[in-house]
């Protein structure tokens, strides 16, 4: 019987996919422009969305302690509401942008002739990873509000663990010119 | 009676894909896949004659004759189709080939191990068995051929388009078909077998005949801005950006 289960599974998986695959008849992914677009999602990450004082004032409490010592609760809860509209956009944009270099490393990867299998299967792991944490995050904020988010650290720290072993290996990649001037880069300094 | 007419219309149409094939010049783009019709189309005629001038006997004799080379020239389909999506694309291409390679030595030392772990012999033929499990490994194989285009987001001309829809379906239908054949051992009962069997290498004939009218072939990719370099910088750019994402990520976390 279980023999007989693993291959109406296999059939199964087959027809799902087929379901997946054949209504969207992909075109695939855009050619124009690809380095301009990774280059405005880095942008928006590096410079806007990620900089430690916009996530810091998005997040940090001191801001509600203060309303909460100086106001009355339905000004608290005024502030509360905007503040979680707040974060949910926040995490709505990281994510934009991260799907956004997904989609790009994807369309340029698909031509690199010297592309590693491991690392690809590790990197689409992580994009996951990072991904769903940006879901939990907000599916946290929404519900609890926006400072619920410390109950997210385990998962989003194994995801960092995940990501710092893919950065190992994509140094290998990096010719040492290339490596100076990525070096100074906040991201590859601060892994945990 | 709808078996037989699915039957001889199925003739009509596998001859309709192979003159199309011929008219449109289709024939030395994709010979892998015209070859498995033609093959197709050779066993549906000699085992048409069998049933004709020799009865349903005659034909379930001379049945596998017929079946396993289509079986093992079905095979090509899927080179065909990895063949002509992937091959503008280096990189996907060498995913696919590693990943297949993978699920080939899965499915090798499976099928070593198998016999010693489980020697009861299932109840049905031996030769459904071996269409069961060649379906199963053609099944995988489209499975994630279908996950590299997918994910890849490989352009898919119409042809190709057609082509893998119509032999997945057939496939599908095939190996459950096979598989509760294999497993109850007597052959499944009439109308199931025109819907999983008949019905669905219809609809893959038909799907075929509408796709592969004319040619379309798949768009050729850009590939001027897609240096090597390219690659690199990216790696680089996107391990920096993720590893951002990651550190605010934690820091949102904890405060």
């Amino acid at each position: 019987m279980i023999e007989l289960i693993f291959f109406l599974l296999v059939g199964a998986l087959l027809l799902f996919s087929l379901l997946f695959f054949a209504p969207h008849k992909p075109q695939g992914r855009k050619d124009t422009k690809p380095l301009a677009e990774v280059q405005q999602a880095l942008d928006v990450l590096q410079l806007g969305l990620l900089s430690p004082e916009l996530v810091g004032r998005i997040f940090s409490k001191s801001d509600f302690d203060y309303v909460v010592s100086e106001t009355n609760k339905k000004v608290q809860r005024l502030f509360l509401e905007e503040r979680r509209r707040l974060a949910l956009s926040w995490v709505g944009e990281v994510r934009r942008q991260i799907v956004s270099l997904r989609h790009f490393h994807l369309g340029s990867a698909r031509f690199y002739a010297g592309l590693r299998f491991l690392t690809e299967m590790k990197l689409a792991w992580d994009f996951a990873a990072v991904l769903f944490a940006c879901r939990a995050l907000r599916a946290a904020v929404y519900l609890r509000g926006p400072y619920a988010a410390p109950r997210l650290v385990g998962s989003t720290t194994a995801a960092a663990a995940r990501v710092c072993g893919i950065s190992e290996k994509y140094l290998d990649f990096l010719r040492p010119a290339r490596m100076i001037s990525f070096g100074d880069d906040s991201a590859g300094g601060s892994v945990e | 009676m709808l078996s037989l007419l699915l039957w001889r219309v199925g003739i009509l149409l596998e001859g309709l894909i192979l003159f199309r094939g011929f008219r449109g010049k289709t024939l030395a783009k994709y010979p892998f896949f015209y070859a498995y019709v033609a093959f197709a189309l050779a066993d549906d005629v000699w085992g048409y004659m069998q049933y004709w001038f020799a009865g349903w006997g005659s034909y379930a004799r001379w049945f596998w004759v017929g079946e396993l080379p289509t079986l093992i020239v079905g095979c090509g389909i899927i080179l065909e189709i990895f063949r002509c999506v992937l091959s503008p694309y280096p990189g996907a291409e060498r995913f696919a080939r590693i990943a297949g390679f993978s699920v080939f030595v899965a499915i090798a030392g499976f099928a070593l191990i198998y016999p010693h772990t489980m020697p009861a012999p299932s109840s049905g033929g031996t030769m459904f068995e071996l269409e069961r499990d060649l379906r199963t490994v053609q099944a995988i194989f489209l499975v994630g051929l279908f996950g590299v285009i997918r994910y890849y987001g490989i352009p898919i001309g119409e042809n190709m388009w057609g082509m893998s829809l119509g032999y997945g379906l057939n496939v599908a239908a095939l190996l459950v078909g096979s598989a509760v054949r294999s497993y109850a051992g007597v052959p499944l009962p009439g109308t199931w077998n025109v819907i999983l069997q008949q019905a669905s290498y219809f609809a893959a004939l038909l799907i075929w005949t509408a796709s592969l009218w004319s040619y379309h072939p798949n768009s050729v990719p850009d590939t001027s801005v897609r240096l090597e370099e390219d690659y690199e910088v990216f790696a680089a750019r996107t391990r920096s950006a993720i590893g951002a994402v990651r550190v605010h990520l934690t820091k949102a976390a904890r405060q």
